[in-house]
């Protein structure tokens, strides 16, 4: 964690554990917008952290929004940080100015004809629904095209994921006008590519905050005259779960450092090694909290829920890891060692 | 206050990249083809490999220059470890000296002991083994039996060490021993010996492994002189002394890379038509692998700060174990139509070493105990 980190860490602490309590989160999850907490998030610039602020982020490094989620991740914050990120970052890339309100992105089969109609549909866009403006991109004549469009243009259908997150269906027919999208350059895949970055840092997030979570109760539950922290099985399965957690937030971290030149391949060995953590450190967290965790009451849920739902989000392990497969299998096997060097 | 374990980024520095294309470029020229390569760092020797290694200046690369070192960096030291693993390079003479008695000396021994052996040890002359484990004592270190008593000008060593590696081969063990009868504090009363194995007192027997290599062994000490000047550290000390190796014994490359020459046969096999399981498999076991080392140059980065890691090397140590041993238990289920006997070998051989990627130099149930006290959890 470098200063700048630090001081973001600070604040979003504190502004979070003001305005993200569980009441808030389980309201955002009955369908309440946490507005509150977004526009302070949205005040204090870190909606826009690490974007460059003559195209209206807040400056820094990107490295510094990944971070932001990350963070905000371990409280559960029920709002669009990684896809207003995700928007943000296409937008700026492309020199143009970050939009106004709160922006979302649409991961689906969109088109844009020859004079300009935009159709096609998105079967599952995080907070689609409480956005102002969904980014999305169309390809006409295998070009893509950044397309902004105000979310009211949309056919939306609600739906949440498992963890009461809105994942709205959204379709579209509509003539744009210039100013609404950006050709010339190839961004399909880079924005599945960030899109599955933001789940790594939302997960190694979570991940860390279970971890917490898990030890901090089984030093306060007594069972049989003791802490159940006192049981050799239990410190036996926390070690377990510490291990993942350290190995995912190295795996994060490597995404964060590597922002500007991320690779398919980096992208991939963070999805899938997160991704695998979380199967390994939900089942022990439940375990440690017994039957308390099992319930809505408990907070415990509020993450292991989106977690089980980041972890299908921009392919599951297995879509990358054939990746991985194909980048290493590729090469003659006496290279395998020397593409794990180049990895740092 | 819950404190997790981080394990921040540290990257390579340029100078130890240089060095890994000398290393490669001397291992191109030096290791024996006819020898199928095994990654184990205890599954292969050759003194006169560790000779050559040394002639480079590659044994005890960051000790200082008045004993022979190099003054390089942790970063180098790991770019070395990690070539000569991957490559499965016969490095079982040197490892331990290089690994753990060198720094031991540097932290603990006398002048004269730094000035006799560390030059000899740079060179890739003098080997030693670890010195720990007895018949009745294996992960409860501190209920050892061998005894050191007070003799004109020295110590008289009774009792027997178990599982020494290369303890037929090596010229020295550290041994730890009780000079004092156990006390209420179980830590107390340990001193640290070095015992010349070629002493006529002392006898080595070989114990076969799974894989019916003899590379381990059973060592007795009968009424064994040892001069004063071969106490390590402090008569009593032996204890602290020990713990403090375990930063740098816990967190290397050899905890996570004593099955890649699997993978290597593997992505060998499946390099010209793999189909999608196969591919995956691979991918999730490389996953891990990269992540893991990242980890492990994160240790390297703090033992280069001066830090001594002990919770976090005993983490890498434990999730790098596991991993080992999820290798090839992964690629066995990897459909092969026509698998090469190169590969068959490579492959059998993990498995018969595998039970020991967990048991030596720590349990997996010991690491994870060092994690949960890490963890505030006892
Ligand atoms: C290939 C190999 C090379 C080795 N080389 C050396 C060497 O050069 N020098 C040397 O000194 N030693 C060496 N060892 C020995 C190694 O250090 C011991 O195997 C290790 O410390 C465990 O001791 P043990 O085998 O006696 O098992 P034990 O300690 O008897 O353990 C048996 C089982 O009980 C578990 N257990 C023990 N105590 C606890 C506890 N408190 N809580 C929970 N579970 C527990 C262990 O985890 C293990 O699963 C080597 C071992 C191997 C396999």
């Amino acid at each position: 964690m470098n200063e700048q980190q630090r001081l973001i860490k600070e604040s979003l602490d504190r502004l979070l554990s003001d305005l993200c309590s569980k009441t808030t989160i389980d309201k955002a999850e009955k369908g309440e917008f946490p507005g509150e907490l977004w526009h302070a998030l949205a005040d204090t610039g870190l909606v826009l952290a690490g974007l460059p602020e003559d195209l209206g982020g807040a400056g820094g490094d990107l490295a510094d929004s990944l971070f932001v989620v990350r963070e905000a991740a371990k409280f559960a914050a029920p709002v669009p940080l990684a896809e207003h990120f995700l928007a943000a970052v296409l937008w700026s890339g492309r020199g143009e100015t970050v939009r106004e309100g709160i922006m979302t992105f649409a991961e689906g089969d969109f088109r844009l004809s020859d004079n300009d109609q935009l159709s096609g549909t998105a079967p599952a866009v995080a907070f689609g629904r409480w956005s102002d403006t969904v980014t999305l991109i169309a390809t006409r004549n295998n070009e893509d095209f950044l397309c902004g469009v105000p979310i009211s243009e949309f056919r939306v259908e609600e739906a949440n994921n498992i963890a009461g997150e809105p994942r709205d269906a959204l379709s579209i027919n509509l003539v744009l006008n210039k100013s609404q999208y950006l050709g010339g350059e190839p961004i399909k895949r880079k924005a599945y590519l960030i899109g599955a970055a933001t789940r790594v840092a939302l997960m190694a997030g979570a991940l860390e905050s279970i971890l917490e979570m898990s030890v901090v109760y089984s030093t306060e539950r007594v069972q049989f005259g003791k802490p159940i922290a006192k049981f050799q099985a239990i410190q036996q399965q926390l070690a377990t779960m510490a291990g993942e957690v350290a190995a995912s937030l190295r795996a994060a971290q490597s995404l964060e450092t590597k922002f500007e030149s991320m690779t398919e391949l980096e992208v991939a060995i963070g999805k899938s090694r997160v991704g695998e953590a979380v199967g390994i450190c939900t089942d022990i967290a439940h375990q440690v909290h017994g039957a308390m965790g099992y319930t809505m009451e408990h907070s415990l849920n509020q993450r292991t829920r989106r977690l089980w739902a980041w972890r299908e989000e921009y392919g599951s392990e297995q879509e990358w890891e054939i990746a991985i497969g194909q980048f290493f299998s590729g090469n003659a096997s006496e290279k395998l060692w020397d593409q794990v060097t180049f990895l740092n | 206050m819950f404190q997790g374990l981080t394990f921040e980024p540290f990257a390579l520095p340029p100078e130890a990249e240089a060095l890994r294309s000398e290393v490669r470029e001397f291992l191109a020229d030096s290791l024996d083809a006819s020898v199928l390569p095994n990654s184990d760092f205890n599954a292969g020797d050759s003194a006169e490999f560790s000779r050559a290694l040394g002639k480079k200046g590659w044994i005890g690369i960051t000790w200082p220059k008045i004993y022979g070192g190099l003054e390089k960096s942790f970063f180098e030291r790991y770019v070395i470890t990690e070539e000569l693993l991957a490559a499965g390079a016969p490095v079982g003479c040197h490892w331990i000296a290089d690994r753990q008695t060198g720094p031991l000396f540097l932290k603990f021994g006398t002048e004269k002991q730094r000035q006799e052996f560390l030059p000899q040890i740079i060179r890739g002359e003098c080997f030693f083994s670890i010195g720990m484990s007895e018949p009745d004592t294996g992960s409860d270190l501190a209920s050892i039996k061998s005894t050191a008593m007070k003799t004109e000008g020295g110590w008289v060593l009774n009792g027997s060490k178990i599982w020494t590696s290369y303890a037929h081969t090596n010229h020295y063990m550290v041994a730890l021993v009780r000079t004092e009868p156990a006390s209420e504090n179980r830590h107390a009363g340990m001193s640290q010996f070095i015992v010349d194995l070629g002493n006529e007192n002392v006898s080595v027997t070989g114990i076969k492994n799974l894989s019916g290599e003899e590379d381990f062994n059973q060592v007795f000490f009968d009424d064994v002189f040892i001069p004063d000047d071969m106490v390590v550290g402090k008569p009593g000390n032996g204890w602290e002394q020990v713990i403090s190796e375990l930063g740098y014994e816990r967190s290397g490359p050899e905890r996570f890379l004593s099955a890649f020459r699997v993978l290597v046969e593997f992505s060998r096999e499946i390099s010209e038509d793999a189909d999608a399981y196969q591919l995956a498999l691979l991918g999730r076991l490389m996953a891990h692998l990269v992540t893991l080392r990242r980890m492990s140059i994160s240790v390297a980065g703090m033992l280069e700060q001066g830090d001594m890691p002990i919770t976090e090397a005993a983490l890498i140590k434990d999730l790098g174990n596991t991993y080992e041993r999820l290798v090839p238990e992964v690629v066995r289920l990897a459909n092969l139509k026509n698998p090469s006997s190169r590969f068959i070998d490579t492959l059998n051989q993990c498995i018969l070493h595998a039970p020991s990627f967990t048991l030596r130099g720590g349990t997996r149930e010991i690491l994870k105990g060092v994690i949960a006290r890490g963890l505030g959890l006892r």
